[in-house]
Parts: structure tokens; C-alpha cells; sequence
């Protein structure tokens, strides 16, 4: 059992390697490319995205989508520990409903309403992410802590732990699986959700694809939407391997403490 | 020593446990049994104040439950349940750790601990210690449990239905451990069960609860050669309750001495009970057995006659008296 497990998860490492050689081999090779592209869109002047380097598009787009996440899991996770302990229980529903109504708003019309009050740039689309994504996070954080066996909390209530005891060290690490599950979705979508951004100024990966839209460039959209998928999958298999290992440490019966 | 009185939980309008008083001295074992719903584990709960009772108090060592900071009250009572409440992410060695390391042992005390533990229920350490809850049966799960619950050495222990869970013949063993654990230990132990025959095997005091009431209580003995009414006798078991009485004494306690005629051939440990040598007789179509010592030396004889006789006699004694 251990061997299999350990050979499982060698292989998810192994994809998102491959996921991740194929993204850098994109990001750098494009520029190198024009024969391929010219082959795509023979008439048009240029078929390289010029305007910046796709590594500089990488760069900023990564940092729009991980400064969402990351305020996106604080929030997301801190509602949802907060709504299932004993003082929160009262919002549970309002929570609930509050995610699930950010998600029902087009990430479109958040940045619509978003320019005026913010001005164009990252800021809007950094707001629109966070509304976007939170529901599967919240979603998943409820799921996961009220999935814990009830015959377990009140266990280790009468062991003597403390409240905080029992989040940390038992409700937590038996929730992960599900709560990263749902961070995994919320990020994976939000990085083609990102692409956005460019409507409203903020430079990323969805530069080469609004540009291309607007003056009729196909080999321009092809650029940006490839990296973005090569990004979202190596993103996703990062994640894919991250659960397996979380996983194999709660099966586990070579793993020690 | 742990003493309630006029004790009651209410949630909403349903009375669970109404007015109930109870004494458990020290080192004894106190066993409540009833059908499910009677009030017998809201009882339990809330002498570790899992569920904070409505009224009434609960002594416990000379002060009152309130005096005790209820994490700490709890590191001190160890606390047992049907389903184990073992953490699945957690290895045995861990579990058994759980309240020294809450109690802040240093890192090698615990560990003698675990070790010492597991070797006192049966658990080889090389096999078990790294073992994770679903690797386990039902029987060794629940004695990882009763570790937990022992860990940091409680003068009191709680048990709500340890062994419901278990297949027969594993629940008679663990019984069996328990009941000589006890007899090393000498914990101060409120148990909750249904199984009768299990409350009578432990029990030092037994206390049957029906609707949230007390409806007798006294040792089994007691009980069951005078039960108070028709719900308890059924609960003891009905026609069944002279062997039950039987299971409950010993054979050295009937036998008479050797007499001039040669003993029987068929032979039984004095520390049998009475209820295995009735089954004896009647296995063996006799009336007489020859008691034996442990090294197989007759020591006394058993008659069916005497042992009907001395019921008589007992009987008649408990009702003068």
C-alpha cells in the first residue's frame, strides 16, 4: 500500500512538472515562433504579440490572481470557522447565502460597476476575483468542518481540549482535503477569469487576447489563451498533487505522530 | 467520591433526568442502566459538564462541580464512548498521548506513558503504536480508548456504552479486562450500559433509570433478590434472575466439607460460579461435584440440594431483615 501510494503520488508531481516545462516553453518560445503563427494569420502585419513580453503578462497575471486567492482563503476560511463555532452559528445561513450571491454576479459586471468607484487598472479586477471566488472556499470550508464527526468534537471536548485546541488540531486538519479542494476550483477558475482584466487596464495575460479580438488577430488570442490554459493546468496539478499528499497523510499507516 | 443531588436536566420542555440522587464512593463502580432515553448518559455528561445540568448539585471530591475550571475538570476524568471518538489522523501511540500532552508532560514522560499503557491493555507497541484508528478492530480500537482514558492516571472515569458496539465475544473479554483492570486500579467508574448481564458483571452499584428517574438502586445482589417492581425484574432478566443470582456467587461460598463418602467424579475450581456449576450438574446429570483447589486437589463438594436449601434460607434472611 505504501509503495502504490508513494508511486501515486510521484506520478501527479511528475504531470504538473510536465505541465509546468510546457508553460515555460511557451512563455519563452512564442517570440521564436513567427513562422508557426504566420501560418495561422498569413495577411496580418504582425503575428507576435509585441506590446510586452509574455513572461513580464505571466508575472502580473500570477500576482492579480495571488493576491486574490490569498484574501479570498483569509476571508473564506475565517467566515467559515467563524460561522460553525458556537457564537457565528446565528450567520451560518447569511454567509452561506452571501458567497453564493458573489458568485451569481458576472465577474463582468463587477468590473462594470467596479471602474467608476475604482478607476481603471489591477484594483477592480483584484475585487471582482475575490467576489468570484470566494463561494467555492466558503462553501467548501462549511462543508469540510461540518462534516467532522460530531462523536469526535464532543471527544475531544471531554479529553479537556480547548476550544481553539480542537479547530487547530482536529476540526482543521480532518476538514483540509475539502476546504483545499475548494480553493483549488476558486483558483483555477479565477486565473481564466483574470484575463478580464484587460478590458480595464490592468496589464495581463488577457492582453494578447483583447488585442487580438479588437483588430481580428487570431494568432494574438491563440498566444494569450494557450499560456492561460498551460497556467491554469499546472496551477491545477500543483494543487492535484498537494491533495494527494494530504490525503496519503490521513490514510497513512507508515507516517508517524 | 462523587455525589449528586436532586439533580435535573431539562431541555425545553422534556424533563431528561428529573431529581435524581446518587452517591458513587471511591474506588467503586458504579453502573446505570435502562432502555435508550432513560437519562442515563445525560446523567454521565454531565459529571464531566459535556451538558450543564438544570438543577440540583454534583459534588465531586468535597467541592462543587462549579469550583472546577471545566477544561480542567475534564483532563482529569477520563471519558470513554461507544464509538471510540478516536482521531482518525492521529496514530494510536498519539491518541493515548492526548491529555498528558494537553496536560504539558514533558515529551519522555509521555512516551513512558503510551508505552506503559499499551502494555497494560494489551496492545504490542512495534505493532500497534504507528497503527492509524481504521486500521483497527472494533476490540482494539476500544481499548486504545480506555488508554486515552487512563492516560493521565483520572481518579475518575466515565464509560457510556464502551463495549455496545463490539461482537459478543470480544465484548465479554474486554469485560473481563475491565473488571481486572479495576481490581488493580481502583478507579472511582460511573458506567453506562442497557446489557444487564454486563452491569452485573461490573457493577459494585448498580442503578437502574427509566424516564430520567432512579427506579432502584443498591449492588446487584441486592437487586436481584428483591426487586423493586415488574420493569426492574424484567429488566433482570425475568425467570432468568436465579441464575443471574448465581452468576454472581461463588462456588467456595455453597460448598460444604468433605464428607465420609468419596467425592464426585466430577470436579469444579472453587473460584466457579455457582451458575457454571448448576450448568455442570446439568450436563453431567448429577447432583453432587467435588470442588477442587487450583492445583486439582478436592477441597469441599457441592450439592444441588444444599445450594436450593441455602437460597431458601437466604431468602427468607433478606426478608426479615
Amino acid at each position: 500500500m505504501k509503495h502504490s501510494d508513494q508511486h501515486a503520488d510521484r506520478r501527479l508531481w511528475i504531470r504538473s512538472l510536465i505541465w509546468g516545462l510546457l508553460l515555460v516553453v511557451c512563455v519563452v518560445g512564442i517570440a521564436h515562433a513567427e513562422g508557426l503563427f504566420r501560418w495561422l494569420e498569413p495577411d496580418a502585419r504582425q503575428v507576435i504579440y509585441q506590446r510586452a513580453q509574455f513572461y513580464e503578462l505571466l508575472g502580473r497575471h500570477l500576482l492579480v490572481v495571488g493576491i486574490a486567492a490569498l484574501v479570498t482563503i483569509f476571508f473564506g476560511v475565517g467566515a467559515g470557522i467563524a460561522v460553525t463555532r458556537k457564537k457565528g452559528r446565528d450567520f451560518l445561513p447569511l454567509v452561506a447565502q452571501l458567497a453564493s450571491l458573489g458568485q451569481t454576479f458576472p465577474p463582468v459586471a463587477v468590473l462594470a460597476l467596479a471602474v467608476p468607484v475604482l478607476g481603471f487598472g489591477t484594483l477592480p479586477i483584484i475585487i471582482a476575483l475575490m467576489l468570484y471566488g470566494l463561494l467555492p472556499i466558503v462553501r467548501n470550508t462549511l462543508a469540510g468542518l461540518q462534516d467532522v464527526n460530531e462523536e469526535i468534537k464532543v471527544a475531544s471536548r471531554a479529553m479537556g481540549m480547548t476550544p481553539l485546541q480542537t479547530l487547530y488540531q482536529v476540526e482543521l486538519p480532518l476538514a483540509a482535503p475539502v476546504i483545499l479542494a475548494g480553493i483549488r476550483t476558486s483558483v483555477t477558475i479565477n486565473i481564466a477569469t483574470a484575463a478580464l482584466g484587460a478590458t480595464v487596464g490592468a496589464s495581463n495575460l488577457g492582453d494578447p487576447i483583447i488585442a487580438g479580438i479588437i483588430n481580428g488577430n487570431m494568432a494574438y488570442v491563440t498566444q494569450g489563451a494557450l499560456i492561460i490554459a498551460l497556467l491554469a493546468l499546472t496551477i491545477d496539478s500543483l494543487f492535484d498533487g498537494l491533495q494527494g499528499r494530504l490525503r496519503q497523510r490521513l490514510s497513512s499507516p507508515q507516517r508517524l505522530s | 467520591m462523587i455525589e449528586l443531588s436532586q439533580v435535573s436536566k431539562r431541555f425545553g420542555d422534556e424533563t431528561a433526568v428529573d431529581a435524581i440522587n446518587l452517591k458513587v464512593a471511591k474506588g467503586k463502580f458504579c453502573a446505570l442502566v435502562g432502555t435508550s432515553g432513560c437519562g442515563k448518559s445525560t446523567t454521565l455528561r454531565m459529571i464531566n459538564r459535556l451538558i450543564e445540568r438544570s438543577s440540583g448539585d454534583i459534588i465531586l471530591d468535597g467541592q462543587a462541580l462549579e469550583a472546577y475550571d471545566p477544561v480542567k475538570l475534564r483532563r482529569r476524568i477520563g471519558y470513554v464512548i461507544q464509538s471510540t471518538g478516536l482521531f482518525p489522523h492521529w496514530t494510536v501511540a498519539r491518541n493515548i498521548g492526548l491529555v498528558p500532552r494537553l496536560l504539558k508532560w514533558p515529551a519522555d514522560d509521555i512516551q513512558t506513558r503510551v508505552e506503559e499503557l499499551m502494555a497494560l491493555l494489551g496492545l504490542p507497541i512495534e505493532e500497534f503504536a504507528h497503527k492509524y484508528p481504521h486500521q483497527l478492530s472494533g476490540g482494539q480500537a476500544q481499548r486504545v480508548g480506555v488508554a486515552r482514558a487512563l492516560a493521565a492516571d483520572p481518579d475518575i472515569l466515565l464509560m457510556d456504552e464502551p463495549f455496545g458496539a463490539l461482537d459478543p465475544i470480544t465484548r465479554i473479554k474486554l469485560q473481563d479486562e475491565l473488571a481486572s483492570l479495576q481490581g488493580r486500579l481502583h478507579k472511582t467508574v460511573v458506567f453506562v450500559t442497557h446489557d444487564m448481564d454486563e452491569a452485573l458483571k461490573l457493577a459494585d452499584h448498580l442503578v437502574v433509570m427509566r424516564d430520567g428517574l432512579i427506579v432502584q438502586q443498591g449492588t446487584p445482589l441486592a437487586l436481584l433478590q428483591h426487586p423493586k417492581d415488574p420493569f426492574v425484574e424484567s429488566l433482570l432478566g425475568g425467570l432468568e434472575r436465579g441464575l443471574k443470582q448465581a452468576a454472581l456467587t461463588r462456588v467456595k461460598d455453597h460448598m460444604s466439607s468433605l464428607g465420609p463418602t468419596l467425592p464426585s467424579q466430577y470436579r469444579i475450581s472453587a473460584d466457579f460460579s455457582l451458575r457454571q456449576a448448576l450448568s455442570m450438574m446439568l450436563r453431567d446429570h448429577t447432583d453432587r461435584l467435588a470442588v477442587v483447589d487450583q492445583h486439582d486437589v478436592p477441597i469441599g463438594e457441592l450439592s444441588l440440594r444444599k445450594i436450593v436449601k441455602e437460597a431458601q434460607l437466604e431468602k427468607g434472611s433478606m426478608r426479615e431483615a
